[in-house]
């Protein structure tokens, strides 16, 4: 495979996966914020500020008062801003049209139709009363690509790439939830009061990342903040867990490098050190500087893409 | 813009009786082949066709059949229109054509080996040796080369019209890089979807082999030595206005789609650069013009092609497709001679008629052609796509002395031929909500490799949609249908 076409392919990958995330943020926490439990997290203002915190946290800097329709345009539908939910569409379009040579014709199509549905939009619709109806639409879609990535493509070398952005975005994608959520739950209690442990935040988490009913269905408990971020970062059988992304990954590179013992400079040793660390972590490593632990993590996932950019497109 | 009515498709038909109508004779009648479609279309009211008419756009741009229009504010996706009423060709009437074509590109073949070889038929005084000194397509650099399997021209797209005598007649063959072929196959998949039941009532070929047919040519004229050829298709990039054409065309073949700087030159041989590394190219089918193929021999400035890649070509190490050079017998003034460069190579008669063409840089000719701009069709002799044409009984009198200083200062570069009637057929034009007939015309595909050649049973027939309009090509504003060529 073209190392220009792979890199196309790796990035398709990962707007795909960006798109359906942010829509999902979008989607649980407006909606679940209604029935929050006390002032704060119902509050506009909180649950915008969370939803452009993971969209980009850069955009929050500067701004006092959050305006709600221009928020869920910005995120949604708004094709100037590099992080709106339109933009990774039509960047995962554009990636898939590079490459459109080597992906399923039901695959291109589906990303084809995707991308028309989304910036026909209406925009007024939107931002008025439709947060519901788009995001569902978006996650329904997004699933519907993966479920043609799937069933549709050879499972070799275009598979492997396209899969490594996925787990790769994944991966960032589910830490900056937790750390968004982790955020949301100490405002919460700095100004509420409430417990940072039994935070109705974890929750929250839980459904932003579709885990909620699976995480109740293997602890049989409440969720806690140990039990949730235990399931969610070092669970191997939750599907949107770090652990299991970093095993997706180890896996897929290792498909790609097909080397027992991989140089220690490649992504493949590196993914490999990355697995094997948190496959002997426990919940009480990381809870014990979680903030230092998401940095370190997104840190390593970054260094992980450097050397997949080294390895595999840097012939292009 | 008309509202739609509920009124049958064909209620406000009128055909020009000046122009063979391809639905209707005459008197009226509808045409053997047609009658069944007919029947089956005058049950649509017009609110039905509306209705398809949408959902076939829908289906070329959810396929992302599509192209770039770029203006000040914003980049626009259009689809090439499409209509939903096809043409249908008898399967003699096609037998004819089919033959015609394949004698067309072959007799180009050995004429292109023979002009950059012995140069027989200039020695014998058969096609004069100023019209080939002056063409900008003939590359000097080719001279005495042999291409493998002896082909230059190995994709073909041969341009028909039918005249008022219902025989076709060939406005041009294209020799370079005929595109066009992907919208024969996406027109023939959103009519399947749009009017599934349709084609229960007819049996004609499919169109889909084109890619399994394109590259067993290509393989065909691999390299000397070389076991099973990598064959790529080399593209401009996305942003060309052919790039759907490309990308279906490397996907057919399950080939890769390269760009110039995917591939890269290592002792004298052609590789790609892959995740894996460098990967080696045996044959490249390249949608990139001659000129911009190599920076280190034509074009410097291209940033499209590959430096050193005509070396490599030369030295047999890898295969171009078409060769490079081919497009000296594309040249408009050649089609004047077509019919003796079939007689001389062949040593047969034409099958397909030529439109009778005057060719300026003939004395006594240019004088009648200068006489009569206002019967006749102007073409410069190198341009494609519809561009520099003057239809002569358009032109306003000062556009006609305009014509003639033109002409006068480069005879060379014209051609003049009679203003051909071409046929028109019933064509669904979205500002009136109806029916109306369109000129058409027809390109046909054909390929030949070493000991293998094949000519797609279908082919793309463009629709000039503005009325009264003779010029089909896209770049005008040209629309395109859907093909069928009837089994016995």
């Amino acid at each position: 495979m073209l190392a220009r076409v792979a890199n196309n392919l790796f990035w398709m990958g990962r707007y795909i996966e960006r798109s359906e995330h942010l829509a999902r943020y979008m989607n649980v926490n407006y909606f679940s914020s209604l029935d929050a439990p006390n002032d704060i997290s119902q509050s506009r203002q909180f649950v915008l500020r969370s939803m452009l915190f993971v969209a980009d946290e850069e955009e929050i800097k500067d701004i006092k008062e959050l305006d709600e329709q221009e928020v869920l345009f910005d995120i949604g539908l708004n094709p100037d801003k590099p992080f709106s939910i339109v933009s990774s569409i039509n960047n995962a379009q554009q990636n898939a049209n590079g490459a459109r040579d080597l992906i399923s014709t039901e695959l291109y199509e589906s990303i084809n139709t995707l991308k028309r549905t989304v910036n026909n939009y209406d925009k007024n619709i939107f931002v008025k009363n439709g947060l519901f109806d788009f995001t569902t639409m978006v996650t329904t879609n997004v699933a519907s690509l993966r479920t043609k990535i799937r069933g549709t493509l050879l499972h070799d070398e275009v598979y492997a790439i396209i899969m490594l952005g996925i787990y790769i975005e994944r991966a960032n994608q589910v830490i900056r939830i937790i750390n968004s959520k982790y955020n949301d739950a100490l405002i919460e209690k700095v100004n509420f009061g409430s417990s940072l442990t039994k935070s109705y935040e974890w929750t929250t988490l839980l459904k932003c990342v579709e885990s909620y009913d699976m995480m109740r269905r293997y602890y049989r408990k409440v969720p806690t903040s140990h039990t949730v971020l235990d399931f969610l970062i070092l669970n191997p059988h939750c599907p949107r867990s770090i652990m299991n992304s970093l095993k997706c990954i180890d896996s897929y590179i290792g498909y790609l490098s097909k080397e027992e013992f991989p140089d220690k400079d490649s992504a493949a040793f590196l993914i490999g050190k990355l697995k094997y660390e948190h496959m002997f972590k426990t919940i009480e490593d990381v809870q014990g500087d979680l903030k230092g632990f998401i940095e370190k993590l997104v840190d390593d996932l970054s260094l992980v893409g450097e050397k997949m950019d080294k390895d595999y497109f840097s012939l292009y | 813009m008309k509202a739609p009515t509920s009124l049958p498709i064909f209620s406000s038909y009128e055909f020009d009786s000046r122009f063979y109508d391809e639905i209707f004779t005459n008197n009226n009648e509808v045409r053997e082949v047609y009658k069944t479609l007919f029947n089956l279309f005058s049950e649509y009211s017009v609110n039905d066709f509306v209705n398809l008419n949408d959902k076939a756009k829908d289906a070329f741009f959810n396929q992302g059949i599509t192209f770039q229009v770029y203006s000040d504010q914003e980049t626009k996706e259009k689809i090439f229109p499409f209509d939903l009423f096809p043409r249908i060709i008898g399967h003699e009437e096609w037998c004819k054509i089919e033959r015609g074509a394949l004698q067309r590109s072959k007799a180009l073949n050995l004429f292109l080996w023979d002009l950059y070889h012995d140069q027989k038929i200039i020695k014998q005084g058969i096609v004069p040796k100023e019209l080939i000194d002056s063409s900008a397509n003939y590359l000097k650099q080719m001279q005495g080369f042999n291409p493998p399997g002896g082909v230059y021209n190995h994709v073909s797209g041969t341009d028909l019209i039918k005249h008022l005598d219902g025989e076709y007649y060939v406005l041009e063959d294209n020799i370079r890089c005929p595109s066009g072929v992907s919208y024969v196959v996406g027109n023939r998949s959103a009519l399947k979807r749009t009017l599934f039941g349709v084609f229960n009532h007819y049996q004609s070929y499919n169109v889909s082999d084109y890619g399994e047919n394109l590259l067993e040519v290509i393989e065909s004229v691999k390299p000397k030595g070389v076991d099973l050829p990598k064959c790529v298709v080399l593209t401009p990039g996305v942003y060309n206005s052919a790039y759907y054409e490309h990308s279906f065309l490397a996907k057919q073949m399950g080939v890769e789609l390269v760009e110039g700087r995917d591939l890269f030159i290592e002792n004298d041989f052609v590789y790609m650069k892959t995740i894996k590394g460098l990967e080696r190219v045996d044959v490249i089918y390249r949608r990139v013009d001659d000129l911009f193929i190599d920076p280190l021999e034509f074009n410097k400035d291209s940033l499209l092609g590959v430096p050193g890649l005509f070396k490599c070509y030369m030295k047999g190490k890898v295969c171009l497709v078409n060769a490079p050079g081919t497009g000296v017998a594309d040249d408009k003034a050649i089609y004047t001679y077509m019919p003796q460069i079939i007689k001389y190579y062949l040593d047969e008669e034409p099958i397909l008629n030529n439109v009778h063409t005057y060719h300026c840089s003939r004395p006594d000719e240019l004088k009648y052609v200068l006489e009569n701009v206002d019967k006749l069709v102007i073409k410069p002799v190198d341009e494609s796509g519809g561009y520099g044409i003057s239809i002569g009984n358009k032109l306003t009198k000062e556009e006609i002395e305009k014509v003639k200083v033109t002409i006068k200062e480069s005879p060379r570069k014209y051609i003049a031929q009679p203003i051909m009637s071409l046929s028109t057929h019933p064509t669904y034009i979205e500002e009136e909500n109806s029916f109306e007939p369109r000129h058409v015309d027809l390109r046909t595909f054909t390929l030949l490799g070493k000991d293998v050649d094949f000519v797609l049973k279908g082919g793309l027939t463009r629709v000039a949609l503005k009325r009264g309009n003779l010029v089909v090509n896209s770049s005008q504003g040209g629309g395109s249908k859907d093909t069928w060529v009837l089994k016995k």
